[in-house]
């Protein structure tokens, strides 16, 4: 290993002593060491993303049908570990306040709580980051059930309304998810005799039932419509920095499995492309619609993800174009639910509880910043001006590669586009519910600068992501990765580098 | 030497304006901050004008040279190409030059307002977006500054979100059609804006798409070979792909039936809907079919077997443009609402444009040139009159036409460019419009003597009729015969004055080129024939009698008002829609989620808990005599089973000896 791999390998081991060594610390400077600790990891991503071309750092083996187990640093896991590391980071700076406030409106001893606290959210977010970066399936599950029972932890303890019932709920519709994805993953060992990602991308076989098995698991925590009723209690009643990191990142990574998945074994998906498809289409523009009619801000966020989730899962039956998409939306998702998930959490800790929109409206006037940031967070769900752009612009694609664009193709084509321009119909309809007309008072409040500045910071990164250089370098890498993982296999017809080839 | 120079240039021209209102945006705690920093985001815009005159001047104009590329994501084609061919270099120096003035004015009209910072990084965004627009010969890249467009407009149309001034609103307070009531605050009126334009902007990014994949992964406009890319997809593909794109452009350009959200933009600043309406946003969907139509050349495809989609495509696009631009004359004929009569009078030149452009199809070349000039004399003649409007409504206090000769003496500066605006615009003879109306008027008699289509010339001479009483109405309700205004606050307004002036003397600039370019000798020859000097009088005459006559009592009643409530069309966007919308998601709500949640959450899953842990306690009852009766039970199940299996078993082999 070079001292570069042994950087980015150091940077990636940061967060896990963090975690153990913040609780040691008074609030403020456990929370640096938290943000340092992301956002560390972070720029070593960004500059591995220019100069590190892939590599692995070997852990340790395993004998079949387990295999070995190693670190990947492609550019999928860059793409999904920077998006980990800078909401994480953010999110740890904007949590200083709101958590103070919320122990204390819990009646409990601040410093005290707050190293418990520290503790679970370092572990979770960490396990997170390590999740992208598993070269195993059997270790990318270890860090799944990690974040499970951490984020469960911090619902049930810190959490809104009847949070026990709500930890609970999480609990037992994500342990079942996990368990049904476990006995994929099994199933996987036991036809390929290894579990170890790069053996298994180089000619691994899924078998039908192994990825009903994982799909069934992940749809879950996805979740898409039918399995997603334990989302909108979970996001909504969780305080609100976990809620900013369970929507935005979480969710989202049974995408990243999905993906890893369909990388080893595309079949299943081109087979049952159509249902899948029309599910997640019509799980979409369910979740949209819901949107309209919440009146708690954080459940309206929530049932915002399940339609964002639905983008996910179309992104996964396009081919690799679609592949690609996924990734960005993944990241887009991410930087537009965790600011307005934090937005929700300013309105919060401004407005002393406040989460009833019918009792919002006119709120610009007493919160600008935060208003500011919401509108800025919803540009990234509707995917305009923002990484998130690109995220439609390859879905788009992955549509035409795979429909074409003939009559019989009409009805696909309209859904998609029916799906996207639902994200910013009901976002801009919230932000005038919430944030304009009559104001109640005009009274401009003072906020901590931790409540805002954080989520502008992750803003801007998403607009730079869409220029170049960041997007030159990431999505060509991307481009790469799918081309040789679905190109190889002859899926969907297009290889992508034959594209490529055109280009002048 | 020229590459460098080259990127400078378009660096200073697109990000100075940006650059130069992040001061003020960041600066919006401070009052004292926010009175000064305006002045350097008109800089900036400042730099803008000269950056893009420098490209007029100094850059090529032909391909390949006029085209500049920089690496974006080259292995997918999508790069950052820009382009300073004939229409981007004159459309730029065009947008910056009206961005420019109307910022001139309102450092005046915005003075005092409550929240500068926002307006003034909207305003340079939306500049800059523009210039994007303008200049990009990449799609995506082209898309990027059209969805600048979007979130810009969204931002200042609903500038005034506080909803607290009826100065602010569109509509008359009260005015009741049946469950509606035709009054929008600002803040809807962004909303409505971003949510039309949305339902075109999808659309067209996957048109956009599909042209990515069916060009070979090329996206510049310029590069494609568009008629082998209809050729590919056919008749139905083309007319899918097409009409996709179109609703892009036709909703932003506001045609109908896409036209609400632009009457309601008018909840915005003026200067807002003054650039909104010349130069930018509606300009933007024509300027986009016209610089397409361009290099797509459909007259070379006219007849090509395959490219019947194309046909009717152009033919579709013909009609839409010609109905918008009668609709949008129509409407304003029956509107009171200074900025709302002038924004109906806007959907209606687009319409011309549009249709214009598309009459290249079976004219040529000459129309797309056509359709381009009507979009440059429009564009500085109706940001002037906004301007002109603008100040009306700061000096009445009143967004309703209002003011008599006597109000016009003391405003005499708004007047003489309210009288040079609407003159010049209208097409009578021999003012700027003329000219191009002229060439205009050939186009659709070209249709009529070689194609017999008689619609097309009928209906733009009606439109020019009409548009030509609109003008005259603005004019008269405004400074001859309108009411005496309740409020007179006519101090102060130096640089508004300055603003408008500006911008109405450059209609004699474009009256020069005309003139004296070689592209437009061709309107010249077009205003000299018969026809055009029929229809320029005709103008004439009808601009006159609307003057001297802006409401006819007869028709106040029954079209009047028909007029007057836009057709009724504000019941698709506020009444059908919308039910159709909140069905939808009662529907979901009340039945979807609550279902799943209260029959999962709440009875199946803890039922089933429940059931089992029932179960299994009732089994646990500790007495040896119930335990065996289990077991003997399973013994038996077993030994049924076995049987069973031993039977079939036997059953099978039997067969199978």
């Amino acid at each position: 290993m070079d001292t570069l791999s042994n950087l980015l390998f150091l940077c990636l081991l940061l967060p896990l002593v963090v975690a153990f060594v913040a609780p040691l610390f008074s609030p403020k400077r456990a929370t640096y060491l938290s943000f340092l600790a992301f956002i560390l990891p972070f720029f070593a991503i960004i500059y591995s993303v220019f100069k590190v071309a892939p590599f692995e750092i070997p852990l340790t083996t395993f004998s079949p049908p387990i295999g070995e187990f190693y670190l990947h640093f492609d550019f999928i896991s860059y793409a999904f570990g920077l998006t980990i590391c800078i909401v994480s980071a953010m999110i740890a700076l904007f949590a200083l306040p709101y958590m103070k406030h919320r122990f204390e409106e819990m009646g409990r001893e601040v410093e005290s709580e707050f190293r418990k606290y520290i503790f679970l959210y370092d572990l979770y977010a960490a396990s997170m980051l390590w999740l992208v970066f598993s070269g195993n399936f059997v270790l990318l599950y270890v860090f799944l059930e990690i974040t499970l029972i951490t984020a469960f932890l911090l619902i049930y303890t810190y959490g809104y309304g009847n949070r026990k019932w709500v930890g609970m709920l999480y609990l037992i519709w994500c342990a079942v998810a996990g368990v049904l994805t476990l006995a994929g993953i099994v199933l996987v060992a036991f036809e390929n005799d290894t579990l170890a990602l790069n053996v298994l991308m180089a000619g691994g076989k899924v078998s039908t039932l192994a990825w009903a098995f994982i799909f069934a698991g992940m749809i879950i925590e996805l979740p898409v419509l039918g399995p997603h009723i334990w989302l909108p209690w979970a996001h909504a009643e969780a305080p609100t920095p976990v809620s900013a990191l369970l929507s935005p990142l979480t969710v989202g990574l049974a995408g990243y499995v999905l993906l890893r998945t369909a990388l080893i074994d595309y079949s299943f998906i081109e087979t049952y492309r159509i249902p899948i498809l029309a599910y997640a289409i019509f799980s979409s523009i369910y979740g949209g619609f819901s949107v309209f009619k919440q009146t708690d801000f954080k459940r309206l966020l929530a049932y915002s993800t399940v339609s964002q989730m639905g983008y996910i899962l179309v992104a996964l039956c396009l081919g690799p174009f679609g592949l690609i998409g996924l990734v960005i939306q993944y990241m887009s998702h991410a930087f537009g639910k965790s600011i307005l998930f934090s937005s929700a959490g300013g309105i919060i800790a401004v407005h002393h509880g406040l989460r009833d929109i019918n009792k919002m409206g006119g709120l610009h006037d007493s919160i600008p910043a935060i208003s500011n940031a919401a509108v800025l967070g919803f540009l990234n769900l509707g995917g305009m001006l923002t990484v998130g752009m690109l995220g439609e612009f390859f879905i788009l694609r992955g549509v035409v590669e795979t429909f074409g664009v003939t009559k019989s193709s009409l009805g696909i084509i309209l859904a998609v586009i029916f799906m996207f321009i639902l994200s910013v119909w009901y976002g801009f309809y919230t932000i005038r519910k919430v944030f304009y007309g009559k104001p109640r008072s005009t009274k401009r409040l003072e906020i901590s600068r931790y409540l805002y500045v954080p989520l502008y910071i992750i803003g801007i990164v998403s607009v730079l992501l869409l220029f170049p250089p960041l997007s030159t370098v990431l999505i060509q890498g991307l481009n790469l990765i799918s081309g040789l993982g679905l190109g190889g296999l002859g899926v969907g017809g297009v290889g992508v580098g034959g594209v490529g080839g055109v280009v002048p | 030497m020229i590459e460098i120079d080259a990127w400078v240039v378009f660096l200073l021209l697109f990000l100075t304006p940006v650059v130069s209102s992040v001061p003020i945006a960041l600066a919006y705690k401070s009052k004292g901050w926010t009175e000064k920093l305006p002045v350097l985001s008109v800089l900036g815009i400042g730099v803008s004008v000269l950056a893009s005159l420098y490209i007029f001047f100094t850059f090529p104009q032909e391909l390949p040279e006029c085209q500049f590329s920089y690496n974006w994501i080259p292995d997918l084609g999508i790069n950052i190409v820009l382009i300073t061919d004939y229409l981007s270099r004159f459309m730029g120096v065009v947008t910056a030059v009206i961005a420019f003035f109307i910022a001139i004015y309102g450092l005046d009209y915005m003075k005092g307002d409550y929240r500068p910072s926002w307006y003034w990084f909207f305003f340079n965004l939306f500049t800059a977006s523009m210039l994007l627009v303008v200049y990009s010969d990449n799609l995506f890249l082209l898309f990027v500054g059209w969805e600048g467009l979007g979130a810009a407009s969204w931002g200042l149309i609903g500038h005034w979100f506080r909803d607290d001034d009826d100065i602010a609103y569109v509509g008359k307070a009260g005015r009741k059609v049946g469950p509606l009531e035709l009054s929008w605050p600002p803040s809807f009126g962004g909303w409505r804006a971003i949510s039309t334009i949305r339902f075109g902007d999808v659309p067209m990014f996957f048109a956009i798409a599909a042209i990515w994949v069916l060009a070979g992964g090329n996206l510049n406009i310029s590069q494609i070979d568009w008629e082998s890319l209809f050729l590919g997809i056919g008749t139905a593909g083309t007319i899918i792909l097409m009409l996709c794109l179109l609703m892009g452009l036709f909703t932003k350009s506001a045609q109908v039936p896409f036209s609400e959200w632009l009457m309601t933009a008018m909840t915005g600043p003026t200067t807002v809907s003054a650039l909104l309406h010349s130069a930018t946003m509606v300009a933007a969907g024509a300027f986009v079919f016209i610089k397409l139509t361009w290099y797509i050349e459909p007259w070379h495809l006219r007849g090509v077997p395959g490219l019947e989609g194309v046909e009717y495509v152009y033919l579709f696009v013909l009609f839409v443009g010609l109905i918008s631009g009668l609709y949008g004359a129509l409407v304003g004929s029956g509107m009171l609402e200074r900025k709302v009569l002038l924004a109906a009078s806007t959907m209606s030149s687009i319409g011309l444009m549009f249709a214009a452009a598309a009459a290249s199809l079976w004219v040529g070349h000459f129309a797309v040139l056509v359709a381009f000039w009507y979009m440059a004399v429009h564009a500085f003649a109706k940001a002037s009159l906004f301007l002109v409007a603008g100040h009306l409504i700061h000096a009445t206090h009143s967004r309703f036409s209002c003011g008599g000769l006597e109000f016009a003496k003391r405003m005499k500066p708004a007047l003489v460019v309210t009288v040079v605006a609407t003159t010049f615009l209208v097409g009578m003879p021999p003012l700027t419009a003329y000219w191009v109306k002229s060439g205009m008027d050939e186009v659709m008699e070209h249709l009529l003597h070689d194609y017999h289509m008689v619609l097309p010339l009928l209906l733009l001479i009606l439109t020019s009729l009409v548009y030509s009483a609109v003008m005259a109405r603005f004019l008269s309700l405004n400074f001859i015969k309108g009411e005496k205004p309740e409020h007179e606050h006519l101090e102060g307004g130096g640089l508004m004055k300055l603003g408008y002036s500006l911008m109405v003397s450059v209609l004699l600039v474009l009256l020069f080129l005309i003139f004296t370019s070689k592209e437009t000798a061709e309107f010249v020859e077009a205003g000299l024939a018969p026809v055009s000097f029929v229809v320029g009088l005709g103008a004439l005459g009808a601009y006159l009698v609307a003057a001297k006559v802006p409401r006819l009592k007869a028709l106040s009643k029954v079209p009047g008002t028909f007029f007057s409530d836009r057709m009724y069309l504000p019941f698709l966007n506020d009444y059908i829609l919308p039910k159709i919308g909140f069905f939808a998601a009662h529907f979901v709500q009340n039945y979807g989620n609550r279902g799943i949640d209260g029959f999962f959450n709440t009875k199946v899953v803890p039922g089933l808990f429940r059931g089992i842990s029932k179960g299994i306690r009732a089994v646990q009852t500790g007495y040896l005599k119930t335990y065996v009766k289990i077991v003997l039970g399973f013994v038996m199940l077993f030994l049924i089973f076995a049987s069973l299996g031993l039977g079939v078993g036997l059953g099978l082999g039997g067969a199978g000896l």
